[in-house]
């Protein structure tokens, strides 16, 4: 069983190079239809600049290259995985995408375990309870979540929390410059991640919530499920024993695709709390043209997909024996 | 008298000046004792992406680099040169060479010591290089000779008395020959991690979070700076950078990041204030730019017309809640004291039956109104710098339509418009704003000079307005070393323009800082926030 997960593994992530390929061409070429380069921006920034500095610039970014010779040599670096340097933070493309991968990762992976976790219960109890007081209350709270503005939630729990009880920072991944040391920090971290997390929540939790009792529902009006409830089996073992594993698959469906876009992270929250993340570096050098940097986040993106819907494939077969990896994949795609 | 310092032979014992200046400066406070220590969080954006303003000048590259590097001179609030890294200077008959006697014991941050030959080797060949105004500060530098470590005299093909005004840490910064030279600068590590002799020293830059500064033990000035550390926060939404300040996690937020109107806001709270002042020697003029060379704007006529029709004293209190004041002309007010600036024989365009004259003109220019009251219509692209610039516009639109002008809004990211207006000239009017600097020559000329018409070059002569009587008055006011010749020569250069109108100035903006009350004595200098915060202090 395992020698056959990792071979189909193996499979799957040969099928996804040359996607990865063309999705690092196509990008190569999109980025490059908007208007304006980097050395505009950056004369622009400057408020003024001379015919000389703006040549300077040209040729320190490769862009006074024909677009042929750049997209060569942009290949031949991918290749060897080699993202590149971004002239205008004078740094290479890796290590600012890697010093601000964690920061993304802490809160979209808190982001996720929250919502999934809450949307998983909201959505049965909504789904137990259907047509019922509580029932009602879940919908409304969900589709309401759903419908409201990230940056306002944002925006709302900053003045709540931060301004007028003071009991969370209004921004910021860290007390800058407090050394507090080891378990301090992490402490500190932390606190300063609540707002982010749940602003970020809230929407995802809506999603999940929403999904679960739908298909609950469903799954509730299943066959096998008249047939354990005929077999006189009690309900609360009904629903958890017969329901939720089965009605749970499409939630994971679903936060898989949304594990794909973490690397992009939430260019609103990130930049309501002033979180260091990548989804805001990639808007960033997105208003800046600062190409090499955009591709990279781009590329990695693209790699986390192809990986992250692999496993997804691979986790169906844990959560549901019956999903059989060989031959041809139930979900192909 | 702005040149007096030119026009004299000798000008040193002011080594002290640096207390005269201090002394000098307004401030509410002034009276108490300042406290060492504490750390001063100030918010600025959007981040830089340097932070060696000798390779650049924009404006958040220049409020972090200029509290490590020092210039040669600082300026009074008159915009009168006091001493920094020279502590005297003198100016030939001739005006083509000026000696600057540089202050002696002075270390680099890594503790070498700073000699005549950084200072030849930063002028020459780095800011006169790389930053976007040198040639306009430095240009008609010849060569610079080093007779000794302390000395250095400036040969210049002309007389150039601007260079005097363009010699702060914000304009000319002085860099560390030892770790430049020979170097590709903009891929020097050191561009990023920076080495100067001012009054703090760069420790860490976390990309996306903050730049952190520590106070230089070694700094010349004694006893300063009193502050241990300055930070730099970027954080990327303006409803947050408010936040932050009235929680008190963020002690000063510069200019443009936040909103005018919550800048009023946050002012009445009881541990907020607005730090008047600080921007005198950037003479920042808000304006519409006009295409002068493509029809219907190209007719002197209209551009007056719309001119007329545009209500500044509505744009300064409503758009921009009263941080500037209505700009007349060209040149910015804060050049009065020096002599430079006049509204003596200009043509105003605030008179009281503007509109009246508005018609009239544009009836004139041969644009009669339609059935439907409107002449013609223009496409007004705002300068993609926040909500604000948008509601202008709005406003634009709405003035205008009353003398039967239709105006169609465009709304662009940065890049593009940046690239179809400014390069492009694929444009009728523009709003944008520009620095005056502390002398006219060096921020004001580049905006009506014929010889800055580029498209290469962004934000320069985007107009192209071309006269070759303000040509001449340009150029004559370059090497001019009469003071009062050289103020005459800009009194004509304000007539001529506000008669031709090639852009509409509409108001001279007042660039001030939101800060937290226990910040002491923020604005000492014409730079304000973008000096060397060196005076400025903690009460706690």
């Amino acid at each position: 069983m395992w020698q056959a997960r990792l071979s189909y593994l193996l499979r799957r992530f040969a099928h996804g190079l040359p996607i990865v390929l063309a999705i690092v061409v196509v990008n190569f070429f999109l980025v490059r239809l908007a208007p304006g380069d980097a050395a505009t921006v950056l004369a622009g920034e400057a408020g003024a600049a001379t015919a000389q500095y703006m040549e300077q610039i040209r040729a320190q970014f490769g862009l006074d290259q024909p677009l042929y010779v750049q997209f060569l040599s942009y290949m031949k670096n991918i290749l060897v995985f080699d993202m590149g340097y971004s002239f205008r933070h004078g740094r290479t493309v890796a290590s600012l995408i890697f010093e601000r991968l964690w920061a993304t990762l802490l809160l979209m992976g808190t982001a996720m375990a929250i919502s999934t976790g809450i949307g998983v219960l909201l959505g049965a109890l909504a789904a137990r309870y259907d047509r019922k007081p509580l029932g009602f209350a879940i919908v409304l709270f969900a589709i309401v979540s759903y419908a409201t503005p990230l940056f306002w939630v944002g925006l709302m729990l900053i003045i709540v929390f931060a301004l007028n009880l003071g009991w969370f920072p209004t921004s910021g991944i860290a007390t800058i410059g407090a050394d507090t040391g080891g378990l301090g920090h992490v402490l500190d971290v932390a606190h300063h991640l609540v707002l982010p997390a749940l602003t970020l929540s809230f929407f995802y939790m809506a999603l999940y919530t929403r999904l679960m009792r739908a298909s609950m529902l469903e799954t509730l009006r299943m066959d096998f499920v008249t047939t354990a409830r005929a077999k006189g089996v009690a309900e609360g073992r009904v629903v958890r024993r017969h329901v939720l594993r089965n009605a749970i698959l499409p939630v994971l469906t679903m936060a898989g695709v949304q594990v794909s876009g973490m690397l992009g992270g939430s260019v609103i929250v990130e930049s309501v709390f002033g979180w260091p993340g990548l989804g805001l570096l990639a808007f960033e050098s997105l208003a800046a043209r600062d190409l090499n940097l955009l591709l990279g986040i781009f590329f990695l993106s693209s790699l986390l997909v192809v990986a992250t819907n692999a496993l997804i494939d691979l986790a169906y077969t844990l959560v549901d024996p019956r999903i059989e990896l060989a031959g041809r994949s139930k979900r192909n795609d | 008298m702005a040149l007096r310092i030119l026009t004299r032979r000798s000008w040193l014992g002011l080594t002290g000046a640096a207390a005269v200046a201090l002394l000098a400066a307004p401030g509410v406070h002034a009276a108490e004792t300042p406290k060492h220590g504490g750390t001063l969080i100030i918010t600025t954006t959007p981040e830089p992406s340097l932070i060696t303003n000798a390779l650049s000048s924009a404006p958040t590259t220049a409020e972090v680099a200029t509290k490590i590097f020092d210039g040669l001179l600082e300026y009074d609030m008159d915009l009168e040169p006091v001493p920094s890294l020279a502590t005297g200077w003198e100016v030939s008959d001739d005006g083509k060479a000026v000696t600057f006697h540089l202050r002696e014991g002075v270390r680099w941050h890594d503790g070498k010591p700073f000699t005549s030959a950084d200072v030849q080797f930063s002028l020459l060949q780095v800011v006169k290089e790389y930053h976007p105004r040198g040639p306009g500060n430095l240009g008609p530098i010849a060569a610079i000779d080093t007779p000794d470590e302390h000395t250095v005299v400036v040969r210049l093909v002309h007389p150039y008395p601007p260079m005097m005004k363009g010699l702060s840490s914000l304009e000319a910064p002085i860099v560390p020959r030892h770790i430049y030279e020979g170097t590709d600068y903009r891929n020097n590590p050191a561009v990023n991690e920076p080495v100067g002799t001012g009054p703090f020293r760069f420790v860490s830059w976390e990309k996306g979070n903050y730049i952190e500064l520590a106070r230089n033990e070694d700094y010349w000035r004694e006893g300063r700076p009193y502050l241990d550390r300055l930070i730099f926060r970027f954080i990327a939404d303006s409803a947050t950078r408010a936040a932050a300040i009235e929680s008190g996690e963020v002690h000063v937020a510069t200019f443009g990041t936040i909103n005018p109107v919550e800048m009023r806001r946050l002012e009445g709270l009881d541990h907020v204030e607005i730090a008047a002042g600080g921007y005198e020697a950037l003479a920042p003029v808000m304006l519409l730019e006009l295409n002068n060379k493509q029809p219907p704007l190209d007719d002197k006529r209209v551009r007056q017309a719309i001119a007329y029709a545009l209500d500044r004293d509505f744009i300064v209190d409503n758009i921009w809640y009263g941080f500037g004041k209505p700009a007349v002309g060209p040149i910015s007010s804060v050049h009065e004291g020096a002599g430079l600036y006049t509204e003596e024989g200009i043509r105003r365009y605030d008179v009281e039956d503007r509109i009246e004259r508005a018609n009239a003109l544009l009836d004139e220019a041969g644009h009669p109104r339609g059935s439907d009251g409107m002449r013609f219509t223009i496409v007004h692209d705002p300068a993609p710098f926040g909500e604000d610039w948008r509601r202008m516009g709005e406003y634009i639109k709405q003035a205008l339509k009353r003398v039967g002008i239709g105006v169609e809004i465009r709304n662009r990211d940065y890049p593009t418009y940046v690239r179809q207006v400014h390069n492009e000239y694929d444009f009728n009017m523009t709003s944008s704003w520009y620095v005056g600097m502390a002398d006219p020559t060096l921020g004001v000329q580049r905006q009506y000079w014929s010889k800055n018409i580029n498209a290469d070059v962004a934000f320069n002569n985007t107009a192209r307005y071309s006269n070759p009587e303000a040509d001449r008055l340009w150029e004559a006011a370059q090497v001019e070393m009469d003071p009062a010749k050289r103020a005459t020569l800009f009194h004509d250069l304000q007539r001529i323009l506000t008669e031709d109108s090639p852009n509409i100035w509409l108001m001279e903006m007042g660039l001030v800082a939101v800060q937290n009350s226990k910040v002491e004595d923020l604005i000492t200098s014409p730079l304000g926030v973008r000096g060397g915060l060196y005076d400025t202090w903690l009460d706690q």
